[in-house]
């Protein structure tokens, strides 16, 4: 009589990781097996994660991009939509809204062409529009072109200078 | 729930202490593990047909160091699927029962944990596709209920069937 009361608690205790481990099994196995699979374990730094085609890095340092603003050789764009970019921006920012980024970049275009290195950011460490923007201008045929990760919130908390809001 | 003779055997094991009741407790048993089994299928399916997708929804997410980004992501669609086939095919329910259980907690304490902390993130609940749209109050109440079915059918394994697998043969738990 005991024994049977606690049958369905030893049953989970057996149960449990072998449910567990046949699907460790299944999972590891058929991604070995699929020409899709992920690494076990990713690589999701920065520099991996903001990377372009080829797999080299965008990310620009805080500090190289400061020198650069600090020389006037950056042009900074804005990838959050535009109500955010109107709250406050790096200085000289323009402002492409991934989510419309057609409509955007045809207005600002002759901006971009100045020659300058163009760096794109939104906010939050893992914001990914500046990554996907950054891919648009490269593949528009801006050479130039790097992410300032999280760049929002490093930049003003590094008490650098901000236009508007 | 192999053949009639032997779940009469049961609810009539089980009637005679508690007449009138083993009937609708066991229909609503049966819909709620199906219910469940159903509902776990189908997370799974899109998890596992784009993997790369799914360690990204987990990744954004920021709860996981990021070694322990892909595995998770890897195996999480596959448990949901053989604790899904589990509950569907009625085997091994105190096992698929407490993991279920468990699953809810952890998503719904992610859920709540990265509401709060102001995220913007998108749940890759059910899909990979950032078309499902960001997490909201919906996605938390939603899960919630899962839970509840989920806590339910926990309940009934170890407490109710256990009742009844005292006066009759038990079934293959």
């Amino acid at each position: 009589m005991v024994k049977n009361e606690l049958k369905p608690l030893y049953r989970a205790l057996w149960q449990t990781p072998a449910l567990v481990g046949l699907a460790l099994l299944l999972a590891v196995g058929i991604n070995q097996w699929r020409p899709d699979g992920i690494p076990l374990v990713g690589d999701w730094s920065a520099d991996a994660r903001f990377a372009d085609a080829s797999g080299h890095s965008l990310v620009i340092p805080l500090e190289e991009a400061r020198e650069l603003f600090e020389r006037n050789e950056v042009l900074f764009v804005d990838a959050r939509p535009e109500y955010q970019y109107q709250e406050g921006h790096l200085p000289g920012a323009l402002v492409i809204p991934w989510q419309e980024v057609d409509r955007y970049f045809m207005e600002t275009a002759e901006q971009l062409e100045e020659g300058k290195t163009i760096v794109t950011y939104c906010d939050g460490e893992s914001c990914d529009l500046s990554h996907d923007l950054a891919l648009f201008l490269k593949d528009m045929g801006f050479a130039d072109v790097r992410v300032l990760v999280n760049g929002w919130t490093v930049w003003k908390r590094a008490g650098l200078p901000t236009e508007g809001g | 729930m192999s053949n009639e003779n032997e779940a009469a055997i049961r609810t009539g094991g089980y009637q005679s202490r508690i007449p009138g009741i083993s009937r609708p407790k066991t229909a609503a048993y049966h819909a709620a593990r199906l219910f469940m089994g159903g509902v776990f299928l189908y997370a799974s399916y899109d998890k596992i047909l784009k993997p790369a997708a799914f360690a990204e929804a987990v990744y954004n997410y920021q709860i996981l160091p990021d070694a322990a980004v892909n595995l998770t992501a890897l195996v999480l669609p596959w448990l949901e699927l053989v604790i899904g086939a589990c509950l569907i095919a009625g085997v091994w329910m105190p096992g698929a029962t407490v993991i279920s259980t468990g699953l809810m907690t952890v998503f719904i304490a992610s859920l709540i944990y990265n509401q709060m902390r102001g995220l913007d993130i998108h749940c890759g609940c059910f899909s990979t596709e950032t078309t499902e749209g960001p997490v909201g109050i919906w996605t938390v109440l939603r899960d919630a209920a899962f839970l509840a079915v989920s806590v339910y059918l926990m309940l009934h394994v170890f407490w109710f069937r256990r009742k009844v697998s005292i006066s009759s043969r038990s079934e293959r738990e």
